[in-house]
């Protein structure tokens, strides 16, 4: 019975900053696939969409975000692997 | 005819001149006036890197055409772009299903607006707050 209070307590001690959604943070900030420099934050170099437990990102921009990056690959404004990219 | 709104982005061969490629713009841009359609913004982008090879072009220039249009224009829009060949990729999304000429202008002129204000030099703009 204690052994999970002591691991309780020890992944309390485990400190992670709380993440803030950029795009609540910034209102005027709007996940558009015609900007793909803003885009690029949130993928991987091989061109994976990162997920949001690695960026924060709230889940109504999370989908909006996947959607304006899927938009973007369509558009070879973003690679859709590294494989294919230029340079 | 009903209008909505709509966005269309496609990319232009870069081996094309000035004039081929504001011949081009002219077209698409008429297929959806000629249809009742009303532009509000076209935006064409300098010469761009892609982000991989389109028909074994590493470059391209972009268009982005902000209009209001019934569906019918759209179908002939996207043949058109299918047959023409300096078009090597192109997209239409739609924005809103009401169009209001007005409303699309006054949007697409605040947003250019903060857009301006937010490249533009930090002193710039507290200058312009002071101003006022």
């Amino acid at each position: 019975m204690q052994r999970p209070q002591q691991n309780r307590y020890k992944r309390r001690r485990i400190y992670v900053r709380r993440k803030v959604c950029k795009f609540c943070a910034d209102k005027s900030l709007v996940a558009d696939y015609k900007e793909p420099e803003l885009l690029k934050g949130f993928i991987t170099e091989r061109g994976k969409i990162l997920p949001r437990r690695v960026t924060g990102t709230c889940a109504k921009h999370q989908r909006r975000l996947t959607n304006a990056i899927k938009k973007a690959r369509i558009m070879a404004l973003l690679p859709f692997t590294s494989g294919h990219a230029i340079e | 005819m009903k209008l909505r709104h709509y966005e269309t982005i496609f990319l232009l061969h870069p081996d094309l001149s000035n004039e081929d490629r504001q011949e081009a713009i002219d077209k698409f841009s008429q297929i959806i006036t000629n249809d009742e359609g009303q532009m509000v913004n076209i935006d064409q982008w300098p010469l761009r890197k892609l982000a991989y090879e389109v028909q074994h072009q590493r470059q391209g220039y972009y268009v982005v055409m902000n209009y209001g249009a019934p569906g019918s224009a759209i179908e002939e829009l996207t043949r058109n772009f299918r047959l023409d060949e300096r078009v090597m990729k192109f997209m239409t999304t739609k924005l809103h299903d009401e169009f209001d000429y007005e409303e699309a202008m006054k949007k697409f002129v605040k947003k250019e607006a903060e857009q301006a204000s937010t490249s533009a030099e930090p002193s710039e703009s507290e200058m312009e707050e002071k101003g006022e």
